[in-house]
């Protein structure tokens, strides 16, 4: 329950307050998204497992975000950003992918 | 449940595990794995308080980047769609305000001639002036006239559905370009209405006045240079019994019936009870010429006429001839 409020508390402060992001912050936006989604993904999966943990989870988030962000920032730095969103979108995918299977295995037994 | 986890595991050092299957397959964090094995260990876990704290947190954060980021992507749409979007919305607010003006033509214009009635309707000679100018106003489509008539569609043939030889897809093509109705077959249509008895006619909707114009602009065709789509309603007035077999049996009639069985375009000729057409608008007065006056003048023959009397070139303001020379008569 708690965490549902939570994030709808999030993405409701996220939509009113229209936070300005920096320029160059923008492009690394999307790919800390998907960061995000496979932290989330992981984190509903280890609770289906019965093995979360808040500061995991927390920590999981944030440093996912980052790093990703890291990487692709290298990468635009070093001539190859694109190919290394690339890399980076389909670690994540399949990630979430696996995770998102598991949950669906925990959900409907199946 | 952990028991299932161990088995998805790649071994420390197990060289043989390849980075496919550890992708596909070690899906779970290491850290909730690590902070598991802690919990299971004995290390006391952290207040449920503080945990919940924890996730909730994390979770704001979560919620806030999805939402900063879709309201960035929204503010990035591609620059052509906001054009694009601007320019739909610039022509939808010119078409209003277009049909807003016509309106209010409409209404002056209806204004106008309640008025120049009411004026008229003083002597017997302006009551019957009403009556042939109202004539001549339906004859001219310039006011709204009802009655039974004629409906004719006449429309583009439909696209050619065909399977395509190498996918076997079913395919389907532009229409036959003879099976396009063009600017001269609708002139062709609307001339034979008029030629069988039509009274009045409008197009799509539009009102056909002696000046009207069907015309053909790329693709489109225009009517007073208002665009017209396939197909076409054409609404004529006039006695149904007498116009829809004169129009059938024309010359332009038999054409299209050949035209329909050649080039599947669309024809259908029906009677109608009551067709309502409104007064043509955007009508403007090209010339007017005063009728000339049957009283006899003495004066010399520029009578009737506003032209300018011949002393006119001399009234010429001086700044722009030279001073003291005669101006130049015709090399301006």
């Amino acid at each position: 329950m708690i965490p549902a409020v939570a994030l709808i508390a999030g993405v409701v402060l996220g939509l009113v307050l229209e936070p300005q992001v920096p320029v160059w912050l923008q492009p690394y936006l999307p790919i800390a998204v998907v960061a995000a989604l496979d932290a989330v993904f992981g984190g509903i999966r280890a609770r289906l497992d019965g093995l979360f943990d808040a500061k995991v989870f927390v920590v999981s988030f944030t440093s996912n975000v980052l790093v990703a962000a890291l990487i692709v920032f290298l990468g635009d730095h070093l001539g190859v950003g694109a190919q290394l969103s690339t890399g980076v979108v389909v670690v994540l995918g399949i990630r979430i992918f696996g995770n998102a299977a598991a949950i669906r295995r925990h959900l409907f037994r199946a | 449940m952990t028991r299932r986890q161990p088995k998805h595991r790649p071994k420390l050092g197990g060289m043989a595990v390849s980075l496919l299957n550890e992708l596909l397959n070690g899906t779970v964090d290491q850290g909730y794995l690590k902070a598991a094995e802690r919990r299971a260990a004995g290390t006391p876990a952290p207040h449920r308080r503080r945990r919940q704290a924890g996730i909730a947190v994390g979770l704001v954060l979560v919620g806030l980047l999805f939402g900063v980021a879709f309201r960035q992507t929204r503010a990035r749409a591609p620059e052509s769609e906001r054009a694009k979007l601007a320019l739909i919305h610039d022509i939808e607010q010119r078409t209003r305000t277009s049909d807003e003006l016509e309106r209010r033509v409409g209404d002056l214009a209806a204004q106008v001639a309640r008025e120049r009635d009411a004026a008229l309707a003083a002597s017997s000679e302006g009551n019957r002036e009403v009556a042939a100018l109202r004539a001549a106003e339906r004859r001219d489509g310039l006011a709204p006239v009802r009655g039974p008539g004629v409906l004719v569609t006449v429309g583009d043939a439909q696209p050619r559905q065909q399977t395509d030889p190498v996918s076997g897809q079913p395919l389907i093509l532009p229409p036959d370009e003879n099976g396009r109705i063009s600017d001269r077959d609708l002139q062709a249509v609307v001339n034979g209405l008029w030629a069988a008895g039509g009274e009045a006619i409008s197009v799509d909707g539009r009102r056909l006045t002696p000046t009207s114009t069907i015309r053909e602009a790329g693709n489109a065709i225009l009517v007073d240079f208002f665009p017209v789509t396939s197909p076409y309603q054409v609404e004529v007035i006039g006695h149904p019994d007498l116009l829809l077999p004169r129009f059938v049996d024309s010359r332009v009639g038999q054409q299209f019936q050949t035209y329909v069985g050649a080039y599947q375009i669309e024809f259908d000729v029906r009677r109608a009870d009551v067709i309502t057409l409104s007064a043509a608008t955007g009508t403007d007065l090209k010339y007017a010429f005063s009728l000339p006056v049957p009283t006899p003048t003495p004066a010399s023959g520029a009578s009737g006429t506003a032209a300018p009397t011949p002393t006119a070139p001399t009234g010429r303001p001086p700044a722009v001839s030279t001073p003291g020379m005669p101006s130049p008569g015709g090399t301006r």
